[in-house]
């Protein structure tokens, strides 16, 4: 049982892993937490099912269109709901509660739109289940395991050696020394943004095909559970956000397994406390410290 | 003198005036009663949104075909369903149930729909003097801590599993010795079913629970309850949840490769569970009130005329609401309620439901209650083949 419950775990882990790199990036740059990151997830998953739904499309176009979709969402909430504040130069709890804000509209709005219910992808995505010895794993998990991982192996690549990585970096490290040096950092917020949005799509579309269960306040335990793991990961530091990420996701499925499966999110956060008494600012921190 | 016959003529114009309110008062009052008389209001507590809204969709639809037929009351007058949404919701419940008794004045409430929300609103009910059936909450005990005022038109979880298990163990080529029950811990009756009354109907056939595993209403990954099951390697599952929860735990059992026969609790009876679990759900067996597929010419025709309105066949939750109406609505015509004299009427409802025996419901049969308020009929096993609930042969 323990190979397969290690296999559930790292499956989880991914999602959790897409969702949080998504919070740290923005963190990282931003020092804000986006507390409507998990809505931009479900949307991302509500696009992917509705394009198989109403289209017919396989997994893959329904991958790249919660990503375009999440990604055109979250630049929308940056020049929506973040840039106004940060122009106005409010106090720095401002873009956080917009942030909370911007998150409830979009739950209502999408149980307006598609109703409460869970809905999910059409049966034939259901995949053929592959038998390695005693692990059973399934297509979809395959594809999920392995998106996730080509994605954040993208996205280091990205960061170290492009420019616009570059240049997210030196704008994470201080804005105003950035904008001096002649980054235009308002597109680098907005790219920012968008790879993080595109993160947490991927990761939706991910979630919808495996679990089946899309619903309008999938986003509420993501959002609790991603910033879990960026603060355990370290904030700010994508590299401690896939750590934490795969870490919560094994340390939830092993306390199914061998506790009693009821505890689930208790020992999970209950980790993470345990995490942070020892080491405050996270396994991998940035040396990024939250300040005001 | 011509102050006092100023006086005079100002206690003339507030005589006057007095008399006008008193006037106007009185034809509001006789219009009011007049307009009472044209209507019996009944309270009805449905989940048309949020969590168990396929069930509030279907017991709407149900509610729709009723009133369309019966809505005729006699010399009574009109039956006025006042419906509110609870949203699956304790707190929508109680503070509906407390509207519907307070303001809207209601003869009598059927609802809630969960055991959850029933055990909430049903103090209420006795303390406002106002009887509640609900047509589905299941979980043993709401009604008897509740009694006069609080009736269930459900069969109790405890009886429908007894003849349920009993099928469901004969109906196997390897004998059941060992089960692992599946339950959603955050539902009512999900969670007294699959903590006690699931064991012990088992243990009565001598089966072992090996271990009682939970998830939780809105959970979407099962993956870690159903490996622990698997690595107990039972002969039989046990499923105690709603059609949501349920649909995506069965899913996951056949997809990572158990085949042990599955039985269910009563919260699969809506075809929404088979949707969901897709080819998993078949062979799985679960026991009703009620089932669409019923050669009966007056269940037969009923679901036919349903499904051609609703595109959509009747689960269960529309046809218990169905025939809660009808009964509820037999007891106004036979006691006389006419919606004048509310206290009255709500008591005539009350005895009229404490003494039902052997009443007709054209789509569930023969009901009675029974001292404890709990509705006794025969429950029907049903297994699910080629997509649909059929009886088992």
């Amino acid at each position: 049982m323990l190979s397969q419950q290690l296999i559930n775990g790292l499956m989880l882990g991914s999602t959790y892993a897409l969702v949080a790199i998504g919070y740290s990036l923005i963190f990282g740059v931003l020092r804000l937490l986006h507390f409507a990151h998990g809505e931009v997830f479900m949307v991302g998953a509500f696009v992917g099912v509705e394009l198989v739904l109403w289209m017919h499309v396989g997994p893959f176009i329904a991958l790249i269109g919660g990503l375009v979709g999440a990604a055109a969402l979250g630049m929308l909430l940056e020049l929506v709901a973040f840039r106004p504040i940060r122009k106005r130069r409010g106090s720095f709890l401002a873009p956080i509660v917009s942030s909370i804000g911007a998150g409830l509209v979009l739950q209502e709005l999408m149980t307006k739109l598609f109703g409460a219910e869970q809905i999910g992808f059409p049966a034939q995505f259901a995949a053929t289940a592959y038998h390695f010895g005693i692990v059973t794993v399934s297509g979809a998990q395959i594809f999920i395991m392995s998106i996730a991982f080509v994605t954040m192996a993208a996205l280091h690549l990205f960061i170290t050696y492009t420019r616009y990585g570059m240049a997210m970096r030196a704008t994470s490290e201080s804005l105003e020394v950035a904008s001096i040096l002649g980054i235009d950092v308002d597109k680098v917020i907005l790219l920012t943004f968008g790879i993080a949005s595109a993160l947490a799509g991927i990761a939706g579309v991910l979630v919808g095909i495996n679990f089946n269960a899309i619903s309008p306040f999938m986003g509420i335990d993501m959002t609790t559970k991603g910033l879990a793991v960026m603060l355990i990961g370290g904030l700010g530091s994508i590299y401690g956000a896939m750590a934490g990420g795969l870490l919560l996701g094994l340390a939830e499925v092993l306390s199914v397994a061998y506790l009693a499966s009821s505890y689930r999110d208790a020992f999970a956060f209950g980790l993470m406390i345990l995490i942070l008494l020892w080491r405050p600012r996270g396994l991998f921190s940035a040396g990024v410290a939250f300040e005001s | 003198m011509a102050q006092g016959s100023s006086q005079s003529s100002r206690r003339l114009h507030t005589a006057r005036g007095a008399l006008r309110i008193v006037f106007f008062i009185g034809v509001v009052a006789l219009g009011s009663i007049g307009w009472a008389r044209a209507d019996v209001p009944l309270g009805v507590l449905i989940p048309s949104s949020g969590k168990g809204a396929a069930y509030g969709q279907q017991q709407q639809a149900a509610i729709d075909m009723f009133m369309e037929k019966y809505a005729d009351l006699g010399k009574a007058g009109k039956l006025k369903l006042v419906i509110y949404d609870t949203r699956g919701e304790n707190t929508d419940a109680i503070n509906l149930t407390r509207k519907l008794i307070g303001s809207d004045q209601v003869v009598a409430i059927v609802g809630p729909e969960f055991s959850g929300e029933a055990e909430v609103s049903f103090p209420l009910a006795a303390r406002g003097d106002t009887m509640m059936v609900t047509p589905m909450a299941a979980k043993p005990g709401i009604a008897a801590a509740n009694r006069p005022w609080a009736f269930r038109f459900a069969l109790t979880s405890e009886n429908d599993y007894g003849p349920l298990i009993d099928a469901w163990v004969k109906h196997q080529s390897k004998p059941i010795k060992k089960v692992v029950i599946l339950m959603d811990a955050k539902d009512g009756v999900s969670s007294a079913d699959g903590k006690s009354v699931f064991p012990a109907v088992l243990k009565k056939h001598g089966i072992q629970v090996l271990d009682t595993i939970s998830f939780e209403t809105g959970d979407i990954d099962y993956s870690a309850q159903v490996t622990r099951a698997k690595s107990l390697a039972p002969d039989g599952i046990v499923v105690s949840a709603l059609y949501n929860e349920a649909g995506h735990v069965t899913a996951e059992i056949r997809k990572q490769g158990m085949t042990q026969p599955i039985v269910a609790g009563i919260g699969v009876n809506d075809p929404r569970f088979i949707a969901i679990a897709g080819s998993a759900a078949e062979g799985v067996m679960a026991a009703s009130d009620f089932f669409a597929k019923n050669p009966a010419p007056n269940v037969a025709a009923w679901s036919a005329d349903f499904e051609k309105r609703n595109g959509k066949s009747p689960s269960n939750a529309a046809a218990l609401m169905y025939d809660t109406l009808y009964l509820m609505r037999g007891c106004i015509m036979e006691t006389g309620v006419d919606g004048k004299k509310l206290q009255s009427d709500r008591v005539k409802l009350r005895d009229c439901w404490t003494n039902m025996k052997n009443k007709d419901a054209p789509l569930t049969g023969k009901t009675s209650i029974n001292k404890d308020g709990d509705a006794e009929r025969t429950p029907v096993v049903l297994v699910v083949k080629g997509g649909g609930f059929v009886p088992l042969q």
